[in-house]
């Protein structure tokens, strides 16, 4: 007699390969496991799906979910790596920008589970005000939960957009276009998504990564050499993606 | 005890009806929800489940923490179910008598167990560490399967009475799944009913399955089938009046759909206290 866990550990290879146990049987859990894994990622990458159409996408999902257990039971969190699985998917190949469709979705989908904002752009301030003129720079920003900064060689926003229910005008995308670098994130209203000057988002994504304002001006300045540190600083902490001082 | 669902029929909400209701209001008893489509840090959903909390009774219903699994118990997912408890202070809370995950992969469904002693003894011992964490007693529910296991020693009515006499939990008695699986594994529905202590059953869960293939699909993609519609009326007649709910998971339909399904078991029961009278 198996144990338990023998038990389950033979149903799951079954499941996943059938094996010495599969039968018709297992293969209805086959069909639920992977149509499940198929719906909940066609239901977040749902651009992705529109642009390789659904069998192609139902085949990739099926290539991720062996290649990529989930390792958690909220279903909701699964499929964060599944851009970083098509970018390397062999059949997408001819898809370039496929993967940044799918980071930009994966983002939208992160930021409507965020943690709610704390504080607000008045008491970052407050707090700025407070810090002696010359440590100002040696300052580190913790951004919003919801945010996510990305960078594209491709027109991902303008792919995104033009997929989306209810677009009308014209649906040409041209990709002869300069990088994108975009921030996704969630306000009252919902999530959106913002194209950035590149100097703004150097910036952004060096406070992320926790360097202080020093280093994230050098930042800003070397992608663009006229970036103006107090507008910038002035609209992200206004519009709350920056959300409050990280204690050194 | 406040904390009790009222003995009326509740509809399991989904994410497409939540508009819906918080512009609606419609006259419905208690809602259910999936504890793991509330686990997110923050946002819109949650802030909506808040908001249907304020008017309506919830039902936290769990379809991810892998009761049976011989993984370790997920705490990280454990801790997330006791922050929602805490947050939402719902009427229930309730998990699946199956297991979902093993070395390390989950397969996010509700797989079934062999039903052994040690699978018992496992079970048990499980929903114990769950209920000591929440610090309250959860009901566990029936599920539906495809397959039988050979090394199973016990009905699977047996084990599931077990689970709750050994662990003090609660029985969510799924009518549907009780049907399903006689149908599929050619065992007696009604002798399954007879089998559980009234006592024991907090709540009862209706749904439709799919009878296209070789065996009986529990899709929650459909209305309660006749014959199931029959077994929840002995199962009334057996339980009592028992707060129960409309599940409705795929091809979702209509808010009216579900209300309709409601009214026909609001019937039901209805037509049990006139009896009980």
């Amino acid at each position: 007699m198996p144990s338990l866990r023998e038990r389950q550990t033979r149903f799951a290879n079954a499941l996943l390969q059938g094996g010495e146990d599969s039968s018709e049987h297992i293969a209805i859990y086959r069909n639920t496991v992977f149509s499940n894994y198929r719906n909940a990622l066609g239901a977040t990458f749902v651009v992705v799906k529109q642009l390789v159409g659904t069998p192609f996408f139902d085949t990739a999902v099926d290539a991720y979910a062996l290649a990529v257990p989930s390792t958690c039971g909220d279903l909701n969190v699964y499929g964060g790596d599944f851009p970083e699985f098509l970018a390397s998917y062999p059949h997408a190949g001819d898809l370039p920008y496929l993967a940044d469709v799918a980071r930009l979705e994966w983002a939208v989908d992160a930021a409507a589970r965020a943690a709610d904002p704390s504080g607000s752009p008045e008491a970052l301030l407050a707090a700025l005000a407070k810090v002696p003129a010359r440590q100002v720079v040696g300052q580190r920003f913790a951004l919003d939960p919801s945010c996510c900064l990305l960078r594209s060689a491709y027109p991902a926003l303008r792919i995104w957009q033009v997929h989306q229910p209810g677009f009308a005008g014209d649906v040409t995308v041209s990709f002869d276009v300069a990088p994108d670098y975009l921030v996704v994130r969630r306000e009252a209203g919902g999530v959106i998504i913002e194209r950035l000057p590149p100097g703004d988002h150097a910036l952004l994504r060096t406070l992320n990564d926790g360097g202080d304002l020093a280093a994230a001006l050098d930042a800003a300045v070397a992608a663009e050499p006229d970036f103006a540190l107090e507008m910038a600083l002035g609209a992200h902490i206004a519009n709350r993606t920056l959300a409050q001082l990280r204690s050194n | 005890m406040n904390r009790r669902l009222p003995n009326s029929v509740g509809i399991g909400l989904r994410a497409p009806h939540v508009s819906h209701v918080l512009a609606s209001h419609p006259s419905v008893p208690w809602f259910e929800v999936h504890s793991e489509n509330y686990f997110a840090d923050g946002g819109p959903a949650l802030a909506a489940l808040d908001r249907i909390r304020a008017d309506y009774p919830i039902s936290l219903h769990g379809v991810g923490l892998s009761l049976g699994s011989t993984d370790a118990l997920d705490t990280t997912h454990l801790a997330k179910l006791s922050r929602l408890v805490d947050r939402i202070d719902p009427a229930q809370v309730s998990e699946h008598l199956c297991w979902s995950s093993v070395t390390g992969r989950h397969f996010n469904d509700l797989l079934p167990l062999p039903y052994t002693r040690e699978a018992l003894d496992h079970v048990c011992a499980r929903v114990s560490t769950v209920q000591d964490c929440l610090g309250r007693e959860i009901l566990v529910e029936n599920v539906s399967s495809y397959l039988t296991f050979p090394e199973s020693t016990m009905m699977e009515s047996e084990f599931v009475v077990a689970v709750a006499m050994r662990s003090g939990c609660g029985l969510l008695v799924d009518v549907n799944n009780i049907y399903v699986n006689a149908r599929n594994h050619g065992s007696d529905a009604d002798a399954y009913l007879e089998a559980i202590p009234p006592a024991l059953v907090a709540e009862i869960h209706l749904a439709g399955f799919d009878a296209s293939g070789p065996c009986l699909i529990d899709t929650h993609g459909a209305p309660v089938a006749p014959e199931v519609w029959g077994l929840y009326e002995r199962a009334l007649r057996r339980f009592g009046r028992v707060p129960t709910l409309i599940e409705w998971d795929t091809h979702i339909p209509e808010f009216a759909v579900l209300q309709r399904e409601a009214a026909t078991a609001q019937s039901y029961l209805e037509a049990r206290l006139a009896v009980a009278a």
